[in-house]
């Protein structure tokens, strides 16, 4: 049996058919950023273990294909079995031996970076200064307690956990949030303009006053979803304080007590908390004279850290970014009357492994080229002798 | 054990080994966006004051924007009190405060702009009257209660509002002091809200510091905003003709103007102009607010839409009603214009109002926006 899934798992016949969905998925999903947008797309084909289909006025989903993530890590496995397998040391093969370990750590480095890599933006006004940074995509349900004196708590509710649960119940909150409905983008309107019979699906907070109509999934580029919902609290203790409505469009968050402390929920993009702070100082946007086309984008800032006792000004621009504690921020773009400049923050555990891999086929190449221009320099040699 | 026959012994073990791992990656990285966290951020910027952040920057970079939000000459003009804590700003607040008093009381203090469809100043006491666990209260009632303060960009109307949610903390909750101003293209917003006695005392710095930012914001206008005309208070001015017989008696501070008629048996009739910025909420809302005021069950929205009738002046076309109850009546007409809604009503014993209607009706056909 075991002989069975290894001869299995070690099969070019297996490498030849993850290679053909691999290029299948890459048509179809290509095609489908045409309707879905490239960011759906890439969610829904290539970053995901299958892709679903769900038929028309379910609720459920099913499996119809392989997905990315699924297809990369059968055909790692595939490459790193395949070669344990029929691995024979010999030192005359040592370069062919690096030049696949080269590839299957920059296989693994991409999957690793699709899995693990979180990209984020910063954007900042000329002499802000801000300690997180925020996801481009995801939203979160923020529930703070603002009671303490000198921290507030907070709870992050991932867009995910809201999408897919009915009764958030968690151990840091004194109240059960029920989701009574959630809208991945929607449109926000005064009830007063709204039109006849449209009624808002919050009774508490500024909600009240708001008619919710969902909307088409952003799809362009630049777009993004205003995702809302109907939150009802409901504490441990009995009763409930209402329906809230929270929405990425509502802005300022709203406030409620329950179980003697005082909270704030806020529908926002998710947010990633660092341990030190940048302060733009100067945003500088040069076009070429008498043209508005861009010649350079460039932000001062200053980074503050005071665990590492860090203050220095740094200048980030086109192929000049800021690395930081493992983080890289770029200078990615700014607002249309330049008041603010926005940073790319990404945080990629293996961003080494592309350099690491490369060293190593490279050396692989060398080693492999080597031994057989010795080889045919010695046969030469004999052949003169 | 020669390296050919570790490796080789090494191989199925790699297998056994390599392929759950990276199955587990690749599952737990699926997971990464479904976590709830739990984390705890400082109030204030990396746990220091704003001073003390200003004082750790090289003398040669600029000092950060406190409080962000403000025009930058508009932050130089405005001095708040050394008590007043600036706060790290969220999504919409301009300005954010913490006052913090004895015995662990604290008053939130904060300033949001909105666009101009945030709603009426009515919509808005009562969601703040709704945060403090407290019922609705009518335009009249906030016609007696809210101040107006005058400033340099308009008439800030100003409300004093106290209540304890129902298992809120009396340190950090009891009374809110609010402000709202509507201009010509946003609606501000000025907040505090805390413990009863702090906010209390904190009040006259609130509303000086309100008047500075309101000021402030008229003086730093863009040299283009500075062309343009320019509005005088927050409603626009409209004209009309005073009926012979009606009195003209001082406003209060939710009314623009007020009239008094008397009727013969020395019964009086109350006249009034309202205005708010937005569209004042709907016909239905407004007139079942009327029909209470004068012991009236409210009506639905077609009873209501079909006791309603235009009206064309020279200027525009307004939506009229007449309402009796068993011994008052109201008569009303309002417009929506630019972005205000304007009421007119007149209030009074039923043959009163009955005597006085052509006078109200030649009143309303007067009016010029």
């Amino acid at each position: 049996m075991l002989r069975k899934i290894v001869d299995l798992v070690t099969s070019l016949k297996l490498t030849i058919v993850c290679l053909a969905a691999g290029m299948a998925l890459i048509f179809v999903g290509t095609i489908a950023q045409v309707h879905l947008g490239i960011h759906e797309a890439q969610q829904r084909y290539f970053q995901s273990m299958f892709v679903w289909w769900p038929p028309e006025g379910r609720g459920f989903k099913i499996p119809i294909f392989p997905g990315g993530h699924l297809i990369g890590a059968v055909l790692l496995i595939n490459l790193i079995a395949a070669h344990a397998k029929r691995f024979r040391w010999t030192w005359r093969k040592l370069g062919i031996h690096l030049t696949h370990a080269g590839l299957i750590i920059m296989l693994a480095g991409g999957l690793f970076t699709d899995l693990f890599a979180v990209e984020s933006h910063v954007r900042l006004a000329n002499g802000d200064t801000k300690n997180y940074s925020e996801d481009m995509r995801e939203t979160e349900l923020a529930v703070i307690d603002t009671t303490g004196e000198d921290l507030d708590q907070v709870t992050a509710i991932p867009e995910g956990v809201l999408r897919h649960s009915r009764v958030i119940d968690h151990w840091s909150l004194p109240f059960r949030i029920v989701v009574r409905s959630f809208y991945q983008n929607s449109r926000l309107k005064m009830l007063s303009r709204a039109g006849e019979g449209v009624r808002p699906i919050a009774n508490q907070g500024p909600g009240a006053m708001i008619a919710v109509q969902p909307a088409p999934r952003a799809i362009a580029p630049e777009e993004r979803d205003v995702p809302s919902a109907a939150i009802e609290i409901l504490p441990k203790d009995g009763g409930s304080l209402g329906t809230w409505l929270v929405s990425d469009a509502l802005g300022a968050p709203q406030t409620f007590a329950c179980g003697g402390r005082t909270w704030m929920i806020t529908l926002r993009p998710s947010r990633y908390y660092k341990p030190y702070s940048v302060t733009l100082q100067k945003f500088t946007h040069e076009k070429y004279a008498g043209t508005e086309i861009p010649k350079n984008f460039s932000s001062k800032v200053t980074l503050i850290d005071p665990e590492r006792s860090v203050n220095r000004d740094v200048l980030i621009y086109m192929n000049h970014p800021l690395r930081y504690r493992g983080e890289t921020f770029y200078q990615a773009g700014f607002q249309p009357d330049d008041s603010a400049t926005i940073l790319q923050v990404v945080h990629n555990p293996s961003f080494i492994a592309p350099y690491v891999a490369c060293v190593i086929v490279a050396a692989g190449l060398l080693v492999q080229f080597g031994f057989h221009l010795v080889g045919f320099s010695r046969q030469r040699r004999n052949a003169i002798a | 054990m020669n390296v050919r026959g570790f490796f080789e012994s090494a191989r199925f073990c790699s297998l056994l080994v390599i392929c759950p791992v990276l199955f587990a990656v690749v599952l737990t990285g699926c997971e990464k966006n479904s976590e709830i966290k739990v984390y705890r951020v400082s109030k204030a910027p990396l746990e220091e004051s704003a001073s003390q952040q200003q004082d750790a920057l090289p003398t040669n970079t600029a000092a950060p924007r406190m409080p962000g939000g403000l025009s930058p000459a508009a932050e130089t003009a405005i001095v708040t009190p050394p008590n007043w804590e600036p706060q790290p700003l969220s999504q919409m607040r301009q300005a954010s405060f913490l006052v913090k008093g004895d015995n662990g009381a604290v008053a939130d203090i904060s300033f949001v702009s909105l666009g101009t469809g945030a709603g009426s100043v009515l919509d808005n006491v009562n969601r703040w009257l709704d945060q403090l666990g407290q019922p609705p209260i009518t335009e009249e009632k906030l016609g007696e209660t809210a101040q107006r303060l005058r400033t340099s960009l308009g008439d800030v109307i100003v409300a004093d509002l106290a209540g304890l949610p129902k298992n809120a903390d009396p340190a950090r909750d009891g009374r809110i002091v609010a402000a709202m101003l509507s201009t010509a293209d946003s609606t501000l917003f000025f907040k505090m809200r805390g413990n009863a006695d702090l906010t209390e005392a904190q009040k006259g710095d609130f509303i000086k510091w309100v008047a500075a930012v309101c000021n402030a914001q008229t003086e730093t206008r863009s040299p283009q905003m500075l062309a343009m005309p320019t509005e005088e208070a927050a409603a626009p001015r409209i004209k009309w003709e005073t009926p012979e017989g009606w009195t003209e008696i001082p406003p209060s501070s939710m009314r623009y103007a007020s009239f008094s008629a008397s009727a013969e048996n020395g019964d009086k009739i109350d006249i009034s102009v309202v205005t708010f910025a937005g569209d004042g909420g709907s016909d239905a809302d407004n007139v079942n607010r009327w029909r209470g005021q004068i012991g009236l069950a409210p009506a639905d929205e077609k009873t209501v839409n079909s006791q309603i009738t235009a009206l064309k002046t020279a200027d525009t076309t307004f939506a009229t009603t007449d309402i009796a109850g068993a011994k008052a009546r109201t008569i009303a007409a309002w417009t929506r214009r630019d972005g205000h809604v304007w009421f007119f009503k007149a209030t009074g014993p039923s043959a009163a109002v009955e005597k006085e209607k052509p006078k109200f009706v030649k009143f309303i056909e007067s009016v010029r926006f």
